[in-house]
């Protein structure tokens, strides 16, 4: 039977029922139509449903809808027309994924954004292997990580310039 | 030369902005009013009859919609070319641990769970063959009883072959005999996934008019009407299929996946039906690419010149012919003049899940086993094996194994351009390695359509038939964009299904850019050519005299005098030609020929057997690059893939049941961002003749060379060569210890009851 869940998602908080035994990820997507954060394993295994949860990324797909309750959640869908955002509206690491090439089929993009988010979040001025480290739990089958991991170093730096 | 506006420009993807924000729907995203979820029941029987097959609990459960079998299908078979062996849905018989059995809509997707195991199947257990070694031969157990009765079937070749390729030319015997040396060798590739992120998924509906639409997770959108029209024997014009973003398919979504259970129940329920795969069903239920064992046998003279290949392949194709014939015998020889040659393939049925096809299916695997072959060969001689692939390297002029004149071509550019990168000679240091494997392809062709559209505001709209791979939305509209003289963004690119855009080959086989990318080309120039007869009409000078550039069209000589194209698309309104729409039909492109290059250097663990590859270095001729960061991120998403066929990637199948023993993200070991190297990727630009502004296609060689670059760079390192993939710790170990591979000499005589049967 479902039970009441408060979520604030994207800055909004959202009172809605869901199931006991949905996760965070079909809370998002079949209660709250969230489509962006993606279903690639259900297993924890391919990163494609990374949000932050209180600004950590999670793989949204192993955590219990209602062990989020009254959380912040932040998902793709929430991060364009934040902070340091250009004329589009677009979040530096959205913005550097469209320059340079960081995207191909883009079923793995929305997670991998959220997690290259949370790494800069803490860690504005990562190395290569820092990058590495922070998306190591995401697969992306198209691009073979090179032009991720260079979109993500762009954005800090582009993220850097606009703090300095 | 006037500067190009939008040819060759690294810009950005005209999907990007819905991608990166979430908005991109892809076909699990599509929620319809009064939806039902579907699940299937699957087979746990390896080769067994249906005994007894209960849906009644199912049915009765609360929530249950619809419950189908096998039965409620129409009595035919299809298949993936000529020979039409599968159905859709089990009947009397499964024949592969994994076949579909049943199906269920229920109002969720637990209750259509739940009703799955309330259904009962009684199996009777029949003989299973698993080793496709073992299932070629004469005396085998048959996977298929009524294998002669299959539509399409033409070979009868005894045991549980289905497929023959051949070819050959010259006197091989002879060729033998006189030759200096001769060698023999056996390699194995395996299974392997596809590894697609965004797992099968599709939606259907019964329209109220009685029509279906069906938004599909596909490649080929026209494919799949095709198909479905064949399994519920409907005329393809009842059925409407939205091609949706696509999350990657790399030859598993060519055809008709699971469209045809939704689609079913939604016939027999009234309600939209929707059915995602889970990530053990992307594993289990869609044909992944099997085990190919592959002999070789080379005729050398003392200066090195190749004068005679023997090549025998024998290809599991699993309990059905989902992919094939196995193309990768015409690549045999490798990119190498080779006089004498006598080529076989055989495909053979095995009770596991059937063949698929896995960008440039086949011709991975028989590169794999050239390019290991070569360099093997190269050091038995005592010469580099770089010179000795120059030797026999192809030239212009000569004849492929199809008996096509190879044209102008980048293949020595290719390779100079490799050596240089990678630099002088140099010792490696203990237990490090460099290895070079070379590659070829022919750039994708089949039927190609598109329509260009000029709007009132000087925009265009170009619809074509394909769905976007990788990119090639984008490089099309450029190519419009070139031709027209306007920038990207002034080209709309429709979202499409089968209903709007005409006919056109899937998006596979690297045949995108080349020949859809043609079409849109001829197309846009067909519209330019329109649009010009127009402004010839307004300016009062001949079309020849005027140039079609930024937006506009004006007279050579004298720019000031000119029309806009928004104007002459308003003009055209009225015009006796009326609105102008250019269009383009084509149905093959001339041979065209890709090559590539690709060097790793590898550290190797004499401890353990792992192998690191510490540097990769791949040279491609792409003809022009229509956009060289798309090109470029294909290259390198292509060597990774590749690299992960090396390193880590197989399907595990158990040889008792031919069961797929790690079905998931977890055990089926794909390569992540800490594993990899930097790939550096080297343009070379020899443009074709016929392909849109001299572009080549770019997809599929990537993934050919590193399985034997890396087994190359291992010899280089330790001495010791591995003919099986992929190269896992245990198995380089075992190698360094001496064992025995599993793959040893195969006696093709043998299993095949003497001399090949096509002689």
């Amino acid at each position: 039977m479902k039970k009441p869940l408060r979520l604030t998602v994207n800055g909004e908080t959202r009172d809605f029922p869901v199931e006991p035994y949905y996760s965070l990820l079909d809370a998002l997507r079949d209660e709250l139509h969230l489509t962006g954060t993606k279903k690639g394993c259900d297993e924890g295994d391919c990163g494609a449903c990374t949000v932050l949860m209180d600004g950590v990324p999670v793989t949204s797909c192993l955590v219990l809808a209602h062990s989020a309750h009254d959380t912040q959640v932040r998902t793709i869908e929430g991060l364009a027309g934040e902070g340091l955002a250009d004329s589009r509206g677009l979040h530096p690491v959205q913005q550097a994924f469209v320059t340079y090439g960081g995207l191909q089929c883009g079923f793995c993009t929305p997670g991998l954004v959220m997690s290259a988010v949370g790494l800069l979040q803490d860690n504005p001025d990562p190395s290569l292997d820092d990058v590495k480290y922070a998306i190591g739990g995401n697969l992306c089958r198209c691009t073979g990580y090179s032009k991720v991991i260079e979109s993500i170093m762009a954005a800090a730096q582009e993220m850097r310039n606009n703090n300095g | 030369m006037p500067e190009n506006i939008a040819l060759g420009k690294s810009l950005p993807r005209v999907d990007a902005m819905e991608k990166i924000t979430g908005k991109a729907t892809y076909a699990s995203d599509v929620y319809l009013p009064g939806m039902l979820m579907c699940k299937l029941l699957t087979s746990t029987e390896s080769h067994a009859r249906i005994v007894r097959l209960d849906v009644s609990q199912a049915e009765a459960l609360p929530g249950v919609r619809a419950v189908i079998t096998g039965k409620d299908y129409p009595d035919v078979r299809f298949g993936s070319g000529a020979l039409k062996d599968r159905r859709i849905m089990a009947t009397d018989e499964v024949f592969y641990i994994g076949e579909p059995v049943a199906a269920v809509a229920a109002d969720d997707e637990i209750t259509a769970r739940e009703a799955v195991e309330l259904i009962e199947v009684e199996y009777q257990p029949l003989p299973v063959v698993v080793d496709p070694l073992q299932a070629i031969r004469d005396d085998a157990v048959p996977v298929h009883e009524d294998l002669e009765s299959f539509e399409g079937y033409g070979f009868a070749g005894g045991g549980n072959n289905c497929t023959l390729l051949d070819a050959d030319r010259g006197d091989v015997v002879q060729a033998f005999k006189d030759a200096d040396h001769t060698f023999e060798e056996t390699y194995q590739s395996q299974p392997i996934n596809q590894g697609f992120l965004e797992p099968m998924a599709c939606v259907a509906e019964l329209e109220p008019n009685g029509r279906l639409t069906v938004w599909a997770s596909t490649q080929g959108p026209y494919q799949v009407r095709a198909q479905l029209a064949l399994v519920l024997d409907i005329p393809v014009s009842r059925i409407k299929v939205i091609a949706m973003e696509l999350g990657g398919g790399f030859g598993a979504k060519l055809r008709l996946a699971l469209e045809a259970f939704p689609a079913m129940l939604a016939m027999k329920s009234g309600r939209p039906v929707k059915l995602i795969n889970t990530r053990e069903e992307a594993f289990t239920l869609n044909g992944p690419r099997l085990e190919t064992n592959i002999r070789l046998k080379t005729g050398v003279m003392n200066d090195g010149r190749i004068v005679a290949r023997e090549a025998y392949s024998i290809f599991d194709v699993g309990a059905y012919l989902g992919a094939g014939p196995n193309s990768g015998v015409g690549h045999a020889l490798g990119p190498y003049r080779i006089p004498n040659f006598k080529l076989r393939s055989y495909g053979v049925y095995t009770n596991k899940i059937y063949v698929g096809s896995y960008r440039a299916s086949g011709v991975a695997d028989m590169t794999f086993a050239v390019e290991s072959h070569m360099d093997s060969v190269a050091h038995q001689l005592g010469i580099d094996p770089f010179e000795f692939r120059s030797i026999n390297a192809v030239e212009e002029g000569d004849i492929s194994v199809s008996g096509a004149r190879l044209p102008k071509n980048g293949l020595r550019e290719t390779m100079q351009a490799l050596k240089e990168r990678l630099g002088l000679p140099k010792i490696m240091g203990e237990d490090r390695g460099v290895g070079i494997a070379l590659g070829e392809w022919r750039s994708g062709s089949g039927p190609s359509t598109a329509s260009i559209s000029v709007n009132d505001d000087g925009t265009i709209s170009m619809l074509t038939g394909s769905v976007d791979i990788s990119g090639s939305d984008t490089s099309m509209a450029q190519i419009a964009a070139e031709t027209l003289g306007i920038t990207l963004d002034q080209v709309v690119v429709p979202k499409r299904d089968t209903d709007m855009a005409p006919f056109t080959g899937p998006s596979g086989g690297s045949r995108i850019v080349y020949s859809q990318g043609k079409a849109v080309q001829l197309a846009a120039e067909d519209a330019r050519d329109k649009l010009m007869a127009l402004a010839s009409d307004r300016l009062g000078v001949p079309p020849a005299a005027l140039v079609c550039e930024k937006g506009k069209i004006y007279v050579q000589d004298n720019t000031p005098q000119q029309v806009t194209l928004a104007q002459l698309a308003s003009m055209s309104l009225t015009s006796p030609q009326g609105p102008i729409v250019g269009t383009a039909s084509l149905s093959s492109m001339p041979y065209a020929p890709v090559f590539n290059a690709q060097a790793a250097e590898v550290l190797v663990d004499r401890e353990t057997g792992r192998v690191k590859v510490t540097r990769f270095v791949q040279a491609q001729d792409v003809g022009v690059a229509i956009n060289p960061m798309s090109v470029i991120g294909q290259l390198e998403g292509g060597a990774v893939q590749g690299i992960g066929r090396a390193l880590s990637e197989e399907l595990q199948i158990d040889p008792e049941t031919g069961r797929v023993l790690n079905p998931s993200l977890a055990t089926y070991l794909m390569p992540l961002a800490v594993d990899m190297p930097e790939i550096e990727t080297i343009l070379i630009n020899v443009p074709t003749d016929d392909g849109p502004f001299g572009a080549r296609a770019v997809a599929e060689p990537p993934g050919f060379g590193p399985p034997a670059a890396i087994a190359n760079a291992i010899y280089d390192a330790i001495g010791v060569r591995i003919k099986e993939l992929p190269f896992t710790a245990e198995r380089v170990l075992a190698a360094i210890k001496g064992q025995e591979p599993k793959a040893g000499f195969i006696d093709i005589e043998a299993l095949l009851g003497g001399e090949s049967p096509q002689e």
